[in-house]
């Protein structure tokens, strides 16, 4: 195990060869977090959505059924498994690899919605899925390329990994966790299904929280 | 430690008093008592309490536990000298309870207030920073490291004073009433708490006497370091009123002024600690 003064004691390993996946109090605690809000996915009923009618004092509930969002639910559920493979993952390939599937299944959870600026939102955020695909890949390319090796568990504590590639890893994360482009258009007002919405900020910032992990690590 | 937990809900609520009382006093209002927030959170807990119509359940409910639960949990990492890197995700954890809130409701004014929220991330980011510079200058995350190094090297607030204000800057846009408060503004009724009333808002209530509480702590520990336990109250007193003062004297931001602002803290701060990585 490698100790260092960084996220705490490790508290579970699990080695396929030289792959050692782990988890420490920190990513723990990430792993405990996505676990929760894949239950509330799988358990929670959408919400009924008030909207106000502008220029007047009306409002108007939507009555949204269950039935309609079941594809966003599943793509909440798989982003969720996702996540919980990018925060315990002891590799940085798989670590990426894990994080594009975030990214696809985010988009999978805006599409889900029945609105056509949505859906176009959903084909905008793919292309910043597609090209943040690059840097995440590219990094992991350079770290192999330096080091010889993607083990987390060989890399700690080494500063072998080159600042290049952890910058890119960072980008292409900020790229696949879709969260701030989402929120700050308008369609986030229009999607339906907040424990569905919900799972796109959580696998957002917890891959975000991953990431910081990985760059003060290897 | 369960002792403790109740205190901190307690003291916690006794600072959010005082900061509306200070706020109160110099803009020349008699204000609430002192203990003011402490009797809200009694009498919310009395009050009749249902779910909307409109609410996703159990989400609804289900986020106030989870407000709680994690910063209970982060008292639980400053008290044990953890690592500033759960504390770190505790702090983006607290965000997505935020939002949470905002969203199960179904109203718009919720909604609106998600939305803030979420755009308010850029304060999380000089939190980052200040958290890379320790490690930088320490060389190490645990808390319990930190104090020790002050101990040896003096207090971190002079030797590091850029990354003390980036954190001052990081609980500011936590306060309430502050020129980052917008996820509460009164334009959007009260945001994402707008539909969270009766016995959800006083569990909302414990959950952020104990965020402002860990905040205010964590700034004294990490940098002025580890005082007996009345100094600490007053140090942590003293970081209060003077984020009342500037709560006070300070008009809310629009959203995306706040956003521009801390993002341009942040790019300070990055360049300082770039500086600091590459000077050894």
């Amino acid at each position: 195990m490698f100790d260092l003064p960084v996220e705490g004691e490790q508290l579970f390993v699990l080695e396929f060869g030289d792959i050692v996946n782990y988890l420490s109090l920190y990513t723990g605690a990430l792993f405990f977090f996505a676990v929760t809000f894949i239950l509330i996915a799988i358990i929670a009923r959408p919400e009924h959505q008030t909207d106000i009618i502008f220029g007047t004092d009306a409002v108007y509930t939507k009555d949204i059924k269950p039935e309609s969002l079941r594809f966003q639910r599943f793509m909440a559920i798989a982003c969720g498994l996702a996540t919980l493979g990018a925060v315990s993952s002891g590799d940085l390939f798989n670590f990426t690899l894990f994080t594009t599937l975030i990214g696809i299944t985010n988009i999978g959870i805006v599409a889900g919605g029945d609105n056509r600026y949505v859906l176009n939102a959903a084909y905008n955020y793919g292309i910043v899925a597609m090209v943040a695909t690059v840097f995440l890949f590219g990094g992991a390319a350079m770290a192999l390329g330096t080091c010889g090796t993607l083990a987390i568990w060989e890399l700690a504590g080494k500063g072998l990994v080159p600042l290049g590639a952890k910058m890119f890893l960072v980008l292409g994360v900020m790229g696949e966790g879709m969260a701030p482009f989402y929120i700050a258009k308008a369609e986030i007002t229009r999607a339906p299904g907040a424990p569905y919405v919900l799972m796109i900020h959580v696998s957002s910032l917890l891959i975000f929280l991953r990431v910081i992990e990985i760059v003060l690590t290897v | 430690m369960i002792l403790q937990l109740i205190s901190a809900v307690f003291l916690g609520l006794l600072f959010h008093g005082i900061h509306r009382k200070v706020i109160a006093r110099i803009q020349g209002r008699p204000g609430p008592p002192v203990w003011q927030e402490i009797l809200h959170t009694l009498k919310f807990s009395f009050k009749q309490t249902w779910i909307p119509k409109t609410a996703s359940m159990p989400l609804y409910v289900f986020i106030v536990a989870v407000s709680i639960a994690i910063w209970a949990g982060g008292f639980f990492v400053v008290f044990s000298g953890g690592s500033l890197l759960l504390l770190f995700a505790v702090f983006m954890l607290h965000k997505i309870t935020e939002h949470g809130l905002g969203l199960s409701s179904g109203s718009p004014y919720g909604k609106f207030g998600a939305i803030r929220s979420v755009m308010s991330a850029a304060s999380e980011i000089p939190l980052f920073a200040t958290i890379a510079g320790m490690y930088v200058v320490t060389g190490s995350l645990m808390i319990s490291d930190i104090t020790r190094y002050q101990a040896i090297h003096g207090p971190l607030l002079i030797s590091a004073f850029p990354m003390a204000a980036a954190l001052y800057l990081v609980i500011l846009s936590k306060m309430h009433y502050g020129p980052f408060s917008i996820i509460e503004a009164k334009e959007i009724v009260s945001g994402n708490l707008t539909e969270h009333f009766g016995v959800w808002r006083a569990g909302l209530q414990v959950a952020y006497a104990l965020k402002t509480f860990v905040l205010l702590w964590v700034f004294v520990l990490l940098f002025i370091g580890a005082l007996p336990w009345w100094l600490m109250l007053i140090a942590m007193l003293l970081l209060l009123v003077s984020l009342s003062f500037i709560c006070a004297f300070t008009p809310m931001l629009s959203p995306f002024d706040a956003v521009a602002f801390e993002t341009v803290v942040t790019g300070i701060l990055v360049g300082y600690i770039l500086v600091l990585g590459v000077s050894g």
